[in-house]
């Protein structure tokens, strides 16, 4: 191939590199957009919630039974 | 659309008007170095051309369908960014025009050119760059 040939060549590889990384930046900051990349993300979400739920739960019940364990004490003298 | 997009016709008209854009500003550097405003060692004059009439066939077709896809999803609203992107289109025909008919006229193409890629801009800003700064 001429010099000219490989110039080309380069000069279109060159925009092909440019396509490639505007669709890559633009991608990445969208966020994933796949059906199936949505739902894995929404239940991570539900997963998180449920277990702050149950952490929040787990405290109400120690709550309560030192709470009792209070009051037996104080009944008990 | 909504299907070919899997339901994400904003999103996918944002990547193609970004990829246009960044292909814009390549552009603005080959045809620089086309009628040899700059001269870099790597780049003759002659492959310069040839490679921005390659790419610019390539961003009008990305143009044309990010128009389409543009119509069909939300219709014609008349702002800024309709106005921007019509004038978009006429101006890049004019060009394409002069450079495959009207050779003549081939002084009118350095302030086409210009004009394209403002506007392409333009029309960027007012709907691909909202659509990047809200994700």
């Amino acid at each position: 191939m001429s010099r000219d040939g490989w110039q080309l060549l380069g000069s279109l590889l060159a925009a092909a590199l440019i396509a490639a990384v505007a669709i890559a930046v633009v991608t990445a900051r969208l966020g994933p957009t796949s059906v199936a990349e949505l739902d894995a993300q929404e239940e991570r979400l539900r997963e998180r919630i449920e277990r702050r739920e149950e952490r929040q739960e787990r405290r109400r019940e120690l709550r309560e039974q030192r709470r009792e364990a209070r009051e037996e004490a104080r009944g008990r003298r | 659309m909504q299907t070919v997009t899997r339901g994400n016709p904003t999103e996918v008209k944002a990547v193609l008007a970004t990829v246009a854009l960044a292909l814009g500003a390549y552009q603005l550097a080959l045809i620089a170095v086309g009628y040899r405003r700059l001269r870099p060692s790597f780049l003759g004059a002659r492959p310069a051309t040839r490679a921005h009439r390659a790419v610019g066939d390539a961003i009008a077709a990305l143009l044309v369908l990010t128009a389409f896809m543009c119509l069909a999803v939300f219709g014609v609203d008349g702002g800024l960014h309709a106005a921007a992107g019509a004038a978009l289109l006429a101006v890049l025909a004019v060009k394409v025009a002069v450079v495959r008919w009207i050779p003549r006229a081939g002084r009118l193409l350095p302030p086409l050119g210009l004009a394209v890629f403002t506007l392409l801009a333009l029309t960027w800003l007012t709907s691909a760059a909202g659509v990047l700064g809200d994700g």
